[in-house]
């Protein structure tokens, strides 16, 4: 008590040493984590698939499968149920490398045409029109549902590739999809890709998807 | 503003070079801000300039205005305070880093008019190279990111020499180092892949970590070196809590970014990760703000003392960064907190709140201090020794922050009805997602966030007018 | 209950595995962030009493 000593909390060294220490460790360790994480979201094989190991990519080939979305008791949301029926895009199964093909032109052509400044993917992007996590599952495009029946088409995935190349000639909302001059072949990439990443292991996003459309056939409370 | 560089010889060059930067980042936030009222107009009346000018176009050339203005009034106020820090008027490659300026505004006007005009391409690598990466606030083309990166590797050599050769104080440490991470970060964002999720992963550690990170940091430095300027701080307390802003700001931003590595395929860990690291993110932004109004009471205690009247000697930059204080604390810190659990966020992400918090976050932490910086500029310029504020920028400050809190309120309330209707009761589908924007509470919202998107815009206008005269005028009256 | 066991997909990783319950990894990675600020902290305070 003699003498007052200086205090460590208002010497500058001290905060410099601690923020050093901080960042560096913190960026150390999210460098870790990215390894971490990188390794579990590289895309699965075509192996893994057909032996029903699960990924949290699956490889490209994932489009000649049947996906579902249903909810796991264990996890407590909703996971992508991956076959093991198949249900080839355009009933073609496709070999690794031509799916893998068609999902590199459905990306570039996601970039090229801008998607992501309307909608929304895993949630990223614009909030102008609907989220395309799990489009691929949305029961708009379901049989019987109302965009097959709009386009004159008999399968989910031939309404799409319509839509997407005519969306100014299907009005579905006030707020209409432009043409941005998607060719047949870029469509179908788009499709592939849409089918792809509803079959991500989003963690249960988005929960509960179209939980309610039971209500809309039975003409429940928004029924249209 | 315009003015300011002919009839400024004893001016540094330096900080001619900065008044450039700010002149273009005004004029990029004008951009921005009408690129947004067509946006919010196409939300009410959805055929206003369909497949003419569509939402997409005026929302990817609105969100790049905003991230270019602010990377300009950046560029522009590291080359103010840099004479000042490092006691050298002259950077060592001044020549190149005017010629570097040019450069990137041609590029910006480039890519600009391609966005407009050309909007979008063929699903081939030739659009991400020439036309749009369509990759939200990276549309860039690759192109540009490659000239990007140039242009900023001249501008930090120009800053990393100058601090080298020159005094190094505390602020200009930070300052050195921080830039180098922020420039660094923009290479995670220039690489294609077919992998969504490894896209988006690398895609957030730009965003987030120039956002929740580096950028944070940028503004607590410019604060720093603000409030030494503008009210005689002293510089070891300021550089004190400088080093603690480093250390909460990186400790708590770093790993924050899990929060957004829920949804995108990343495995579930990131949850908590995500939602401790980044519920702290709001503590420093707590501390920058005790900061700011400690200081300032402190000199005008002192001032009061000598009968010295006002602390203050410039106005306006003392107002705006009193508004950064609040503004991050509210719209980066509680907008942010509001929807950063996983808990919470499984029904909020990608909704409405996004924007809203988007909105408050980047004017509250960044326009507010940015413009602040551009007032200092000009008394700096024009040699002014005490700055008030004018008429003009009265309005200017209460028009654009009361906007921008209107349209944050409406957007928020927008989000709120759109998380319990779309996504808590009908699921997130496409019928749930349209009726939700169908509601009468949905539209009012959207109405109000158009009228707070005009009530900013007037402000903007009285913004320019008076960065425009009040160097003139007030150089006028002391002569 | 407290501690589950991983439910994720892939759990053999040294962050699921220390993801067992509520809050684990994130506790113990605060922890090692923050308990080398305390010998910061005595070792600054040795050398402000050494300097008087």
């Amino acid at each position: 008590m003699a003498e007052k000593k200086a205090s460590v909390w208002t010497s500058i060294s001290f905060w410099r040493r601690s923020a050093a220490w901080v960042t560096g460790f913190a960026t150390i360790l999210l460098i870790w984590l990215t390894f971490d994480t990188i390794s579990q979201i590289r895309m699965g094989t075509d192996e893994e698939l057909a032996k029903g190991i699960k990924r949290r990519i699956p490889a490209p080939t994932v489009i000649n499968y049947k996906i579902g979305y249903k909810y796991d008791e264990k996890r407590g949301l909703e996971v992508p149920v991956i076959g093991p029926e198949k249900n080839p895009l355009f009933g073609k199964e496709l070999s690794p490398k031509e799916a893998k093909n068609l999902l590199h032109l459905g990306k570039l052509t996601e970039q090229a045409k801008n998607c992501m400044d309307c909608h929304t993917l895993l949630g990223n992007g614009a909030y102008y029109a609907p989220d395309l996590t799990k489009a691929w599952l949305d029961p708009m495009w379901a049989k019987g549902g109302p965009m097959q029946a709009m386009t004159g088409k008999n399968s989910k995935e031939e309404a799409m590739v319509e839509f997407l190349m005519h969306p100014d000639k299907y009005p579905t909302h006030a707020r209409m999809m432009p043409n941005l001059g998607i060719t047949e072949k870029e469509a179908k990439g788009l499709v592939a890709f849409l089918k792809h990443m509803s079959s991500i292991d989003t963690n249960g996003f988005p929960r509960g998807f179209s939980k309610t459309i039971k209500d809309y056939e039975t003409g429940g409370t928004y029924a249209k | 503003m315009l003015s300011s560089i002919k009839n400024s010889a004893a001016v540094s060059p330096s900080k001619q070079l900065a008044m450039m930067y700010f002149r273009v980042a005004i004029v990029l936030f004008g951009a921005q801000l009408l690129m947004g009222l067509i946006a919010g107009l196409q939300f009410l009346y959805p055929s206003f300039l369909y497949e003419i000018f569509d939402f997409s176009v005026a929302r990817m050339v609105h969100i790049n205005a905003l991230v270019v203005w602010m990377l300009y009034a950046m560029i522009g106020s590291t080359y103010l305070m840099l004479p000042d820090e490092t006691g050298i008027d002259k950077p060592v490659a001044i020549g190149l880093g005017k010629l570097a300026f040019w450069v990137l505004t041609a590029a910006v006007a480039v890519v600009v008019l391609v966005f407009i005009f050309i909007q979008v391409g063929p699903g081939k690598e030739s659009s991400i190279w020439f036309i749009n990466e369509g990759r939200e606030y990276l549309e860039a083309p690759r192109w540009a990111d490659i000239g990007i990166v140039v242009v900023v590797l001249i501008f930090y050599a120009n800053v990393f020499f100058t601090y080298m050769k020159g005094k190094k104080t505390g602020i200009m440490t930070v300052m050195v180092a921080n830039l180098m991470a922020l420039a660094g970060l923009y290479l995670a964002g220039m690489f294609f892949t077919d992998n969504i999720s490894i896209d988006q992963y690398w895609w957030w550690w730009v965003i987030h970590l120039w956002v929740e990170a580096t950028w944070e940091v940028f503004v607590g430095t410019l604060a720093a070196y603000a409030l030494i300027k503008v009210i005689d701080a002293k510089r070891e307390i300021v550089e004190m809590w400088l080093w603690i802003e480093v250390l909460m700001l990186f400790g708590s931003g770093i790993l924050g970014l899990g929060h957004h590595y829920f949804w995108i395929g990343t495995p579930e860990y990131w949850w908590e990760i995500g939602a401790l690291f980044s519920a702290l993110e709001p503590v420093p932004l707590v501390a920058m703000f005790v900061h700011v109004l400690y200081d300032w009471g402190k000199e005008q205690g002192h001032a009061d003392a000598h009968g010295k009247g006002s602390a203050i000697k410039n106005g306006p930059t003392m107002a705006w960064i009193t508004i950064n204080a609040f503004g991050n604390f509210l719209g980066a810190g509680i907008w942010g907190f509001f929807h950063t659990l996983p808990q919470v966020n499984i029904y909020t992400h990608g909704s409405q709140f996004t924007a809203a918090h988007g909105h408050l976050a980047f004017f509250g932490a960044y326009a507010t201090i940015l413009i602040g910086m551009m007032y200092l500029g000009i008394q700096q310029v024009y040699g002014i020794e005490r700055m008030k504020t004018t008429f003009k920028g009265k309005m200017a400050i209460f028009l654009i922050t009361f906007g921008v809190l209107g349209m944050t309120v409406a957007l928020t309330i927008a989000g709120y009805e759109q998380v319990l209707v779309e996504r808590a009761e009908l699921g997130a589908g496409w019928q749930a997602f349209f009726t939700a924007q169908n509601l009468p509470w949905y539209i009012q919202a959207q109405t109000w966030r158009e009228i707070m998107g005009v009530v900013t815009f007037v402000g903007f206008i009285y913004l320019v007018l008076d960065l425009l005269t009040i160097g003139k005028v007030a150089q006028e009256s002391k002569e | 209950m407290l501690f589950e066991t991983c439910t994720d997909v892939a759990c053999n990783n040294i962050f699921a595995w220390l993801n067992q319950g509520p809050l684990t990894l994130t506790i113990v990675l605060h922890t090692i962030i923050i308990l080398p600020m305390f010998w910061i902290y005595f070792s600054e305070k040795k050398k402000l009493n050494g300097d008087k």
